[in-house]
């Protein structure tokens, strides 16, 4: 049958680039979204005016593209994914957004999230939605990564994804019990942070990563493991609705207040803030496409830098507010610049080129919109009227004069 | 099966491939006309097109010598150049002169290396009926300045940017109905570099004097091979998915203003540099530039070219700019006499002592 796909593309090129990917058959009947305020994409049927047709809510948007993109050309469906989450940290929120997307592109999930359902830790965002992946048929459970077995009562899985472990320790058990248990597919979640620093960015895929990073020994394993595939993803800085850490609330938490912003010095440092359903539509396709994301590490970040002055009028404008940018030189002053702001004080920016050339992924970050999101979900939650103390920041303003 | 047959098919299946990979090999020869072509980009570009079997005749006005050998071609390899190439001596400027000059000789294919505003361009459009591809050389700084990077070829543009002319000219373009390709270079390097880029650091690395780096250094910008260009100009030769499109051309990787500077040292076998920081705002240096590059991020994504055109930078910033060291300032030639002027204002103010070497 002639399909043609009914999602908003922003030029003529890029509908039929993305038309051209499709092919009859491959996709399921209907799909629903995640999150209630966007609307259903019932059925896929026929669109006119592709090349008109634009983007108006970017929920919506990213939503329709992460089906269109996990439905195109897979060469496998219906797996059986476990993903072994950390319970707390910047990462935390991908196994939330990955385990909606997964199930959207018609695989069966589990997710076993480190430590105990009763945890304090639990009360937080991801883990406090989690009746929202219950709702889509997603298994949660608690437990050990010694003991992956025991929390998922002997369930088997195609693939398994562990974004838990930062080093060999915690990851070597998951990834010994999955090699025991036939485990096709295994995925880990890295970090960006193990780059060696360079005069040329961006970080790609094969530049040389500091030898002694954790990360890269669990990297290292898990390629020796004889897996029939396995992947690894790095990702940098995330935001997106459930974030266990805070990611542009820092800038939110100063602007809303009318307080300056200080920012290291020169504030043209570049870092790269995606939004996670970069990762979870990047790994998605990873899973459906394990061939092509065989043996290959990823950049599991968005295709845009942002300087730390350009962060600051980004959310300036999202609050619809002025902002006033201090810059200090942290050495100078004596100011451990790791406790005074969130991103590292240096060029930390890397390109998802694996990502598009192996798997045929795009990124849908658009920062500017999620800021915005990102706001309204800071004033929903009453978090512009909270009490917060700026005892670095005013030190830093102190000092600087 | 017999050996012999093996070998057919085997060299079959090889000149199969070599067709495939080069569109200008299966391209019938092509009748091109270069405004251009004796300084920079077109030295290259015209050689290829040249070896490619095409017929290329170079508009120039003549002040520079039409073919001159270069570093690295050979007797032979630049006897066949010269011989090839033809030439037609005008003045650009001269519309009416130059229209009666081009409009004979039936070019197909114009590339444009050297034009910079609209109204230099429409009446080569209007004087050539068999014109199938006008292909443009613009350039990156048409991009807005923006807080998120790379430029991207959809991003927007800067109406009052230095480069209108090249903007202008692409809208020109667009609304003539000729096919055109449009190629937008970041900083074009290598050998016979007429813009100081390499240059400015050869001289100072070469002198043994610190290098001054306005602000911090972390200037973020993206250089790029010429001879890399010249290499995608061909990609879009004839080439229909180069229709009505914009490139950003230049290096794989982006790169510091600090790390330039290191490199260029790589490059020219000169230990680290030592580098000077300094606020540009506290110095009057009148009409004189004191740092080659522009103070701001100003670097591309080069993946539409990647993808479209199926063409990838050969040279890594270091092996550039090594190539550019050996064939040209490495030989003691150079375009712009070394001027520390500017440089000496800086370290003056600074306090900063030059040792000179005896």
């Amino acid at each position: 049958m002639a399909l043609s796909l009914q999602f908003p593309v922003s030029t003529p090129r890029q509908a039929s680039l993305e038309i051209s990917k499709l092919t009859p058959g491959c996709l399921a009947s209907s799909f629903s979204l995640r999150s209630p305020s966007t609307s259903s994409l019932h059925s896929l049927g026929t669109s006119s005016g592709i090349a008109t047709a634009v983007k108006k809510s970017s929920r919506r948007w990213r939503a329709a593209k992460t089906v269109a993109m996990a439905a195109a050309a897979n060469e496998v469906s219906n797996r059986k994914v476990l993903i072994v989450n950390t319970n707390s940290g910047g990462h935390a929120v991908i196994g939330f957004w990955l385990a909606k997307d997964l199930v959207a592109a018609g695989h069966e999930v589990t997710v076993m999230t480190v430590g105990e359902e009763s945890s304090d830790k639990m009360k937080k965002p991801p883990f406090s939605r989690f009746s929202e992946l219950r709702d889509l048929g997603v298994s949660t459970v608690w437990g050990d990564p010694k003991d992956v077995g025991a929390a998922v009562g002997g369930k088997s899985f195609h693939a398994v994804l562990d974004n838990n472990g930062k080093d060999l320790d915690a990851v070597k058990p998951v990834v010994d019990w999955a090699k025991s248990q036939g485990v096709e597919q295994f995925l880990f979640i890295s970090s960006a942070g193990i780059y060696k620093t360079s005069d040329e960015p961006p970080h790609v895929e094969g530049d040389p990563v500091k030898v002694d990073a954790g990360h890269v020994g669990v990297e290292d394993y898990i390629s020796k493991s004889a897996f029939k595939f396995w992947s690894s993803f790095r990702p940098q800085y995330m935001t997106g609705s459930g974030n266990n850490k805070d990611c542009e609330e820092w800038f939110f938490d100063r602007i809303v207040r009318d307080k300056p912003v200080p920012i290291p010095s020169p504030g043209i440092q570049v870092t790269n803030i995606a939004h996670v359903s970069d990762l979870s539509s990047m790994i998605t396709l990873a899973i459906g496409k394990p061939s092509a994301s065989n043996a290959t590490i990823f950049n599991a970040v968005s295709d845009h830098a942002v300087t730390f002055d350009g962060l600051v009028r980004l959310c300036a404008r999202a609050a619809a507010k002025e902002a006033k940018i201090v810059h200090y030189d942290a050495k100078a002053l004596g100011i451990d610049a790791r406790k005074a702001f969130p991103f590292r004080n240096m060029h930390f920016y890397a390109e998802p080129r694996a990502a598009k050339e192996k798997l045929g992924w795009t990124s849908s970050t658009n920062l500017s919109e999620a800021l915005k999101e990102r706001y309204e979900e800071y004033i929903k939650i009453g978090r512009d009227k909270k009490d917060i103390k700026f005892e670095i920041d005013d030190t830093i303003l102190s000092k600087v004069g | 099966m017999q050996a012999t047959d093996r070998t057919r098919l085997r060299t079959q299946a090889v000149r199969r491939v070599s067709i495939v990979t080069t569109a200008s090999s299966d391209t019938p020869t092509k009748k091109i006309l270069m405004m251009g072509g004796t300084r920079f980009i077109g030295v290259y570009l015209a050689r290829l097109l040249v070896k490619a079997g095409h017929e290329v005749t170079l508009f120039t006005r003549g002040k520079t010598p039409v073919t001159q050998k270069i570093a690295s071609e050979t007797d032979q390899e630049y006897a066949e150049y010269s011989s090839k190439v033809k030439h037609i001596q005008g003045d650009r400027q001269d519309f009416d002169g130059m229209k009666s000059k081009i409009a004979s000789a039936g070019f197909e294919i114009v590339y444009d290396i050297n034009g910079r505003e609209a109204v230099e361009v429409e009446p080569i459009i209007d004087a050539i009926p068999s014109l199938k591809q006008y292909i443009y050389c613009s350039s990156a700084g048409v991009y807005l300045k923006s807080d998120l990077l790379p430029h991207f070829e959809v991003d927007a543009t800067d109406p009052k940017s230095r480069h209108k002319g090249k903007l202008d000219t692409e809208a020109l373009l667009q609304s003539k109905g000729v096919p055109w390709t449009s190629i937008r270079p970041v900083y074009i390097y290598g050998p016979l570099n007429y813009n100081p880029v390499e240059e400015w650091f050869f001289h100072r690395l070469k002198a043994g004097r610190p290098i001054p780096i306005p602000n911090s250094g972390l200037q973020i910008t993206q250089l790029g091979h010429v001879k890399d260009l010249a290499d995608a100009f061909v990609r879009v030769l004839d080439n229909p998915t180069a229709f009505g499109q914009v490139y950003n051309i230049s290096g794989a990787k982006y790169v510091t203003f600090a790390g330039i500077a290191r490199a260029c040292a790589k490059a020219g076998g000169f230990p680290t540099p030592e580098l000077v920081h300094y606020n540009p705002k506290d110095f009057d240096f009148g009409k004189k530039k004191s740092f080659p590059l522009r103070d701001q991020h100003f670097f591309t994504s080069i993946e539409k070219a990647k993808n479209d055109l199926g063409w990838s930078p050969k040279y890594g910033l270091v092996d550039g700019l090594t190539d550019s060291y050996n064939l040209d300032f490495g030989l003691g030639t150079f375009r712009k006499a070394a001027d520390f002027s500017t440089d000496d204002m800086i370290l003056e103010k600074l306090g900063i002592k030059v040792a000179v070497p005896a």
